[in-house]
């Protein structure tokens, strides 16, 4: 009387996790995904920068596991955009451009436009957001990247109280669940920017809005909009989170949030325990195989013992054997030789995990 | 350093707590978790007066802690401000009775139809809103006659598990101990129904601190006699499960032996749900079910989150034939126990609730299921949508008959 059962179990909620356990559940295997926080992705842009993708090696299992992940946020409603050999210029929190080549479409569409006018508008109140500052670096930035794009500022308020300072979390939430808000947000938008060719705000469209709800937020506003990036947590990032765990739940995944996996238990040719610390006694789990995708936290689960991974995605033991059959990692953990290659090593690794995880399925009579 | 300081230091500001506050979405002057809880809470340690009234405003939901990256325990820290912080004298009286809905049930179950009947004329609630700042919006929940006081089994000789049936179904709904005793037969577990007394979520929500203390050890006291004659504890309260399996909270922890009987209670409460999904996953749950036509839409609360335990009603519902069943997952009610019922924070809690509300409308069920008592109110109040108890709904599989 102690267990959950299950094809696959995912430790880690970050894009290596989310992966990894969409990976598995489309090869209809019954999927449990074990995290404490959102992965730490929600603190950056959830981008991939083009040197990452160089520095990962643009193979072909990398394509397909970007193919397989852009998919995945397409049907969960926040796509993703991609430009791998080139890359875009895409603006920094700090109004520089970097060259990225993986972003969700809503940051995408902020990509400097050649002899277009931008309107950068703030939000009064907000203190996170300078549309100023913003417009002048990204002005004097722009030409360095030999763009002829020109920013000017705006600002707009809110006729609703969202708080002073201005939260973004606010806005987003009343974003997510008021069609008048929205209504009120585009008029005003539409009246600062008259001229403009498309806008650029802060992130703050919805917490959890789809890319149609965006879309149409657009054609209300008549341009386009691109979001730039904030302090974190970063909205774009969380709606990503949000969205991603959405579809996964719907094509069937389990989630256990909120406690972490306190101890594995490997045993030879049986399904892998896992503890996890909720309140009072421990919960069980257990799965045919396992995904570490928790980066530090894998690694301290593995008794410090980990030394490195091979192909198949094994943690090695100092003897360099692989720890166990059933048991894979995934992202950036252990992944030393990597270099900065970030959101590219989560997905190819979590994508690789994932499939290889769920190929173990069936190998063991101790179900 | 305190070993508890530690937990301050844990908190990296990431405001991830932020994103999910039920309140602080809907509320524009509302601080939010990460001021009230971790940041505040340094001041306070520096003896910093910090009082705030805001802290009255967290609805005790540990949405906040759950999805912590770090593992603070952020509504914690607010729960401590919340004791110490100096009421008005009109809100001191309200939330000393909301702090004790086992006085209330003693006292309003004397003669129920009187309390019912005196709760539910307009007059009486206008009273109430008037001297005591209770909303004149919502209906209290009917009391019943409590069985008797004493132990009640299912007849086997040597019960396994005692029932904590909390003060809802104590004093609102006993028929609901009775089916949970027969679910526990049916799934060959001899159950006693506890003779104990409030779980002290109430008294915490209401910083009564003194009163949660004293409520946990004598708690601690029956419980954990059971469990050293071998017994373990079931719940279906999440309020309740989540009091016990969370040892009491930081309430006892300066005294080591309470701590240690809270630890014992903890490591051996279950949740009905959570105990019969085991036995699914075993294959030794009864599925003895008859054909239920029925559309269901489950709402999980918020105290059955912070268990961490998944879903199990919601799969074992799904398992009986001919239902269908919605995970409604959208977010809280903004009920939160006795918060709806303040009438300074009605709109909060309405405001709140919309979400889910809307959540129910669009999957349209004959019922909303979900095993919190305000949660159901709330639900009722702002849907018309009928709810039910996940234990009637699975007692009505087995039974054959077709629900309500």
């Amino acid at each position: 009387m102690e267990s959950n059962r299950y094809d696959v179990v995912v430790v880690g909620a970050g894009i290596a996790g989310l992966t990894a356990a969409g990976a598995a559940a489309h090869q209809n295997l019954k999927v449990a995904l074990v995290a404490t926080g959102p992965g730490s992705f929600v603190l950056g842009t959830s981008s991939v920068k083009a040197h990452e993708l160089l520095e990962a090696g643009q193979t072909h299992e990398l394509s397909e596991a970007i193919a397989f992940c852009r998919e995945m946020a397409r049907l969960a409603g926040c796509p993703l955009e991609e430009d791998a050999a080139d890359g875009r210029w895409l603006p920094t929190l700090l109004g520089a451009f970097q060259r990225v080549a993986l972003a969700p479409r809503a940051l995408w569409q902020a990509a400097p436009r050649e002899g277009a006018s931008a309107a950068v508008v703030g939000i009064h109140g907000l203190t996170t957001f300078d549309e100023n500052f913003m417009a002048d670096r990204l002005n004097e930035n722009a030409r360095r990247i030999g763009s002829s794009c020109i920013y000017t500022a705006h600002q707009i308020s809110f006729t609703r109280d969202f708080g002073i300072p201005v939260s973004s979390v606010r806005v987003a939430k009343c974003f997510d669940r008021d069609p008048s808000f929205r209504v009120e947000f585009a008029s005003a938008l539409r009246k600062a920017v008259s001229g403009a060719q498309y806008i650029l705000l802060p992130g703050l469209l919805g917490m959890n809005s789809s890319a149609q709800q965006i879309a149409e937020f657009e054609r209300e506003v008549g341009c386009a909009i691109g979001e730039l990036p904030t302090l974190p947590p970063s909205i774009p990032s969380l709606r990503l989170s949000q969205r991603l765990e959405g579809y996964l739940r719907r094509a069937g995944v389990e989630f256990f949030r909120g406690y972490p996996v306190e101890q594995i238990e490997i045993h030879e040719d049986s399904p892998i325990r896992l503890q996890v610390a909720s309140p009072g006694h421990p919960m069980i789990l257990r799965g045919e195989s396992v995904v570490l995708a928790s980066g530090q936290h894998s690694a301290s689960l593995l008794g410090g013992q980990c030394a490195g991974r091979d192909q198949q995605m094994h943690p090695l033991t100092a003897a360099g054997s692989a720890m166990a059959q059933n048991l894979f990692v995934a992202g950036s953990l252990l992944d030393n030789g990597s270099g900065n290659s970030g959101e590219a090593i989560e997905i190819l690794t979590g994508y690789r995990a994932g499939t290889l995880a769920a190929a173990t399925r069936g190998c063991y009579a101790g179900r | 350093m305190r070993a508890d300081d530690f937990a301050i230091d844990n908190c990296l500001k990431c405001s991830i707590c932020n994103t999910v506050c039920p309140v602080l979405s809907v509320h524009p002057q509302y601080p939010g978790p990460k001021q009230l809880g971790p940041e505040m809470e340094r001041l306070r340690r520096e003896g910093i007066h910090t009082d705030s009234k805001w802290v009255e405003y967290c609805l005790g939901c540990h949405r906040c802690d759950v999805v912590c990256p770090n593992q603070v325990p952020v509504s914690e820290m607010i729960a401590v401000a919340k004791a110490e912080h100096v009421k008005t004298p009109v809100h001191q009286l309200r939330d000393w009775w909301f702090a004790r809905p086992g006085l209330l049930g003693e006292l309003s179950t004397i003669v129920p139809s009187v309390t019912n009947f005196g709760l539910s004329m307009k007059p009486a609630r206008a009273l109430m809103s008037k001297l005591i700042q209770i909303t004149p919006e919502r209906k209290f929940p009917a009391y019943t006659k409590p069985s008797p006081r004493k132990a009640e089994t299912n007849g086997k000789e040597r019960p396994q598990f005692v029932f904590f049936p909390g003060c809802f179904i104590r004093y609102n709904r006993p028929d609901l101990a009775e089916k949970v005793v027969n679910l526990m037969d049916r799934n060959g577990f001899g159950t006693e129904v506890a003779a104990t007394d409030c779980c002290g979520v109430p008294a915490v929500a209401n910083g009564a601190a003194d009163l949660a203390r004293s409520l946990a050890r004598t708690n601690i006291k029956a419980l954990a006699a059971q469990v050293d004659a071998g017994r373990r504890i079931v719940t279906t309260c999440s309020s309740c499960g989540h009091m016990l399996k969370t040892g009491f909270g930081s309430l006892l922890s300066e005294d080591k032996e309470l701590a240690e009987g809270a630890r014992k209670v903890a490591d051996n409460t279950f949740d009905l749900a959570e105990l019969l999904m085991m036995q699914s996953d075993e294959g030794k749950l009864n599925t003895d079910f008859q054909k239920t036509d029925v559309h269901l839409a489950y709402h999980a609360p918020c105290h059955q989150k912070s268990q961490g335990t998944g879903r199990p009603w919601y799969h074992l519902l799904g398992q009986v034939p001919g239902v269908s069943i919605d995970d409604l997952d959208a977010g809280c009610c903004g009920m939160s126990g006795t918060f709806g019922f303040k009438e300074e924070k009605y709109d909060v809690s309405m405001a709140i609730g919309q979400d889910l509300f809307a959540s129910v409308r669009a999957s349209d069920p004959q019922f909303v299921v979900t095993e919190c008592a305000t949660c159901q109110m709330q639900i009722e109040h702002g849907t018309a949508v009928n709810t039910m108890h996940p234990v009637e709904v699975l007692l009505q599989a087995y039974e054959g008959r077709n629900s309500k």
